[in-house]
């Protein structure tokens, strides 16, 4: 048998403190029945707040979790806490030599899939068939994006002092119909400003930015024969057009020592996204690991805060900062502090340059060197050593970053969202620490 | 000039009412040189431009306010990652103890402190919050957080008790906050003085007594309750005499502390004045001015007359007599011994009235060890030996550890262990953790209260063992 895991490494894998905590509540033997592991899976019984035992079952080789829970962390709860109940390796968790029931046929799914995948990823290609498909989804594409440009054109037409009294519909029937054209990525867009319109005070102003940003895209999207690479990936990031995984490895790939920034998990009701912000040693480059899941799917268990990762990533086409993938096996070791750290004028300065080369870009990294967090009447702000202010975003919690930061100025990693920083992780005592 | 705000207006009321102005894009793009038609095209496309233009061009702005002082270095060394895990697990109750997390995370708070190490910054707000809600653990918290939490407590009005008081700065600075600050600060002021500077500290209030007014007087006078000493008699044998009945009352708890003052003394001829030539003691009479000037009131003690609670006031005020075995003697000699051992806390006298007649009170103002050997030789293990272990203050030592151990497992009822439970939990020596653990083995599994409560038991050893490994 396999050794089991330490409970650190059990825990790395929480996607966040909240996570971690109520897994460790849950580690307890009272709360579980029908535990067993393989060399390759855990599983067990969970009784949670619903009437049936939750199934949980972690397959320890990628890992992956599967649980039948409805929670939409990934992992859940209930999978680190089968986890930890198994690496504390009392007896509570037996070897068993055959996984049994839920957690064999889960298993057996998963390596049908695999198989299935493989095979696909070995059939040769049609190239005409993939030329009609691809005529098809661009002329789909094509007509979705000319009505939205009448949709546009028809909001500025009546003006946007009446989008707030329009009702839910009106955002939800203009989304919909961009999901029909196959342009996901808008859609999605236009139905998150739909509610951001009812809670931003700036809201006229953030209308007007976003639906010019939009008719850009239009028009690029009827040039795009003359667009170059970088710049139809963009635009193709925005529209929700994905790539196919085998499609990017086969692409640019740059070997670096990557230093993990920052992390960042969003949900809103239909999807689960994590960002994860790396900085190369040796080519200067900032990148962006995007992982997405539906509600109640599979996230990729995220890197820890601070590591360096030294190994090769694959790149989609776009200006910088760029989406990345991994691409093949890392080394993973300790890093110390922010590689990378700019004054508040620097680093506004190669954001402009990043939006030069990328309009539509909304997340900018910002790695700031020795900012002071000032708490203040109007919001806290940041104050860099030349005297130069960014604000914080609205609402954040400003008690961690003085707690790390005592006053003294911090190296900090964030993004900047609308003219505001987003904190996601700071320097103190030496090391990264997330906020 | 660009005009985003004419671009605004245009886009607000509509290209329907109101035609876009043709210089919204002015210093930005050359004009005409975006190809679009028709007046929608045209808004949406200098929104497009001007909303990057901006966003590429927005300027910070120069930071006109004050950047706060920073917090005072801390150079105690933080505690190590396995204690800083164990801390957080029990302030963000990832593990969960029957009867509360407070009295290990005091443990925990406590062990840091004594071995010199700090808590690391990134779990300060929790403790600040959990102490907020958790009063008994303020002072450990304090202490603990060291300046970095008390610079936090400064800009947060819910954490101001973790607030440090400043008695730095030079006298005249002291004298003029504790003469002009509100009363709780004064209070705070003060008691932090009399453990640093308990003589300087008394001249202070000295210094602003008589225009106080009699509540504060009083609120003065306990708090030189902290760092007393003879040093202070005089001050609080004036306060005798003032106007007020509860800043005497608060002067003569003062001054029972301390059998060597006048006060003692006089209290000592009064008693001498009502001994027998056998040695016995009569009960006084209605006591004169003098008795009356040094704090003897009518006030009855429970279970006894007004002259024996007269004579329990004297005997509790007056310096002690050498030790000498209690049992036999009238009951209202023996409680005013025992007023005047526990206000003197005199160890030989209280351990010798426990031992006649063991009270929680008198366990509690013992030290671990001597009351420990009084709880031990207890014949009978009940409820008022349950009691006793309640009072019996910690941390116990190891062999009286496994004796209690010991003993409880010979009782079949789980209603013991369900008294003993907290002080068990805090206060046994971890030393006894297998001794808990081999109960736990032998008993059956139907016993489920029993078999939760030693295994919380258990749990508790485990950690305050592992507190003590990291902090040794």
């Amino acid at each position: 048998m396999g050794s089991r895991w330490t409970v650190e490494r059990v825990l790395r894998l929480a996607p966040d403190s909240a996570s971690a905590k109520a897994a460790r509540t849950l580690a307890r033997p009272a709360t579980w029945s029908a535990l067993g592991s393989t060399e390759s899976l855990v599983w067990g019984k969970c009784q949670g707040s619903a009437r049936e035992p939750y199934q949980v079952t972690v397959d320890l080789h990628e890992p992956a979790f599967r649980c039948t829970c409805p929670s939409r962390k990934f992992p859940c709860k209930h999978g680190l806490a089968l986890l930890l109940l198994w690496a504390a390796n009392d007896g509570t968790v037996t070897d068993l030599d055959e996984a049994s029931g839920f957690a064999a046929d889960w298993a057996h799914e998963r390596a049908e899939r695999a198989a299935k995948a493989a095979s696909r990823a070995a059939s040769t290609p049609d190239p005409e068939a993939a030329a009609k498909r691809q005529a098809d989804r661009e002329s789909l594409m094509s007509a979705g994006l000319d009505e939205f440009e009448r949709w546009l054109f028809d909001l500025v037409r009546q003006g946007l002092a009446g989008v707030r009294a329009q009702p839910a519909g009106f955002w939800e029937t203009a989304a919909a119909r961009l999901v029909d054209a196959q342009v996901p990525g808008l859609a999605e867009r236009v139905r998150a400003l739909g509610a951001e319109v009812h809670v931003r005070t700036d809201w006229a102003e953030h209308v007007l930015g976003r639906v010019g940003r939009w008719f850009l895209a239009v028009r690029a999207w009827r040039r795009r024969a003359s667009l170059s690479a970088a710049e139809l990936g963009d635009l193709r990031a925005l529209l929700g057009w994905a790539r196919r995984s085998d499609e990017v490895l086969a692409g640019e790939r740059v070997a670096d020592r990557w230093w993990v920034l920052g992390l960042r998990q969003d949900e809103d009701e239909r999807l689960l996204s994590q960002r994860t912000w790396l900085y190369g040693e040796r080519t200067g480059q900032m990148v962006v690991l995007l992982d997405f899941a539906a509600a109640g799917g599979a996230l990729r268990v995220p890197h820890v805060l601070g590591s360096v990762l030294d190994g090769e990533l694959a790149l989609y086409p776009g200006a910088e900062p760029r989406r990345a993938l991994l691409a093949g096996e890392v080394t993973t070791a300790t890093g110390d502090g922010l590689p990378v750290a700019d004054s508040v004028t620097a680093a506004l300065e190669r954001s402009a340059s990043w939006l030069a080369a990328n309009p539509w870009l909304e997340r900018i990294p910002l790695a700031l060197r020795a900012v002071t967090v000032v708490p203040d009447e109007d919001g806290t702000v940041l104050v860099d050593n030349e005297g130069h202010a960014l604000p914080l975003e609205r609402g954040a919690d400003v008690w961690p970053l003085l707690a790390l930061s005592g006053g003294h100025p911090v190296d900090l990693f964030g993004e900047w969202i609308d003219e505001r920083v987003h904190p996601c992780s700071l320097v103190a005592g030496g090391r990264l620490v997330a906020v | 000039m660009s005009d985003w705000d004419g671009l605004l207006a245009t886009a607000l009321v509509g290209t329907g009412r109101r035609a876009p102005r043709d210089d919204v894009l002015a210093g930005v793009v050359e004009p005409g040189a975006l190809p679009v038609e028709g007046p929608e095209a045209e808004v949406l496309a200098s929104a497009a431009v001007l909303a990057v233009y901006r966003r590429a061009g927005w300027v910070p702005p120069t930071w006109q306010g004050e950047r706060p002082a920073p917090a005072g270095p801390d150079t105690r060394p933080e505690c190590s990652e396995t204690a800083a895990q164990l801390l957080e697990l029990l302030l963000e109750r990832g593990v969960r103890m029957d009867g509360g997390n407070a009295a290990l995370t005091e443990h925990w708070l406590r062990a840091c402190v004594a071995a010199g190490r700090r808590p690391p910054a990134r779990l300060l707000v929790s403790l600040l919050q959990t102490a907020t809600v958790e009063t008994s653990l303020r002072e450990a918290a304090r202490d603990a957080a060291g300046p970095r939490g008390a610079w936090l407590a400064v800009r947060n009005r819910r954490w101001s008790w973790a607030a440090a008081v400043d008695v730095n700065g030079t006298e005249g600075d002291v004298g003029e906050r504790f003469a002009t600050a509100a009363r709780a600060e004064r209070l705070a002021l003060l008691t932090a003085l009399r453990r640093t500077d308990p003589a300087g500290a008394r001249e202070l209030v000295e210094g602003t007594w008589p225009s106080e007014q009699a509540a504060s007087r009083a609120a003065l006078l306990d708090a030189l309750g902290t760092g007393l000493s003879d040093a202070d008699e005089d001050f609080l044998e004036s306060a005798l005499a003032d106007r007020a009945a509860t800043v005497r009352a608060a002067a003569a708890a003062l001054l029972d502390r301390l059998p060597r003052s006048r006060r003692a003394r006089r209290m000592a001829a009064r008693v001498e004045a009502l001994t027998r030539p056998d040695g016995g003691i009569a009960l006084p009479a209605e006591p004169d001015a003098g008795a009356r000037a040094d704090g003897i009131t009518d006030q009855r003690e429970p279970g006894h007359g007004l002259r024996a609670s007269w004579l329990i006031q004297l005997v509790g005020a007056a310096p002690l007599p050498p030790v000498r075995d209690p049992r036999g003697e009238p009951g209202e000699l023996v409680a005013g011994w025992t007023r005047a051992a526990l206000r003197q806390r005199h160890h030989d006298w209280l351990a010798t009235l426990a031992e006649a007649t063991p009270t929680a009170e008198l366990l509690g103002a013992l030290p671990p060890e001597r009351a420990a050997a009084i709880v031990a030789v207890q014949p009978s293990v009940d409820a008022r030996f349950a009691g006793l272990l309640a009072a019996c203050p910690g941390p116990w030592p190891a062999t009286f550890s496994a004796d209690v151990v010991a003993r409880l497992r010979g009782v079949r009822t789980d209603r013991l262990l369900t008294l003993a439970y907290p002080a068990l939990a805090e206060r046994l020596h971890p030393a006894a953790l297998p001794d808990v653990d081999d109960w736990l083995e032998a008993t059956a599994r139907e016993q489920r209260a029993r078999r939760r409560m030693l295994r919380g038991l258990a749990h508790a050893l485990t950690i305050r063992r592992t507190i003590e490994q990291e902090f040794s």
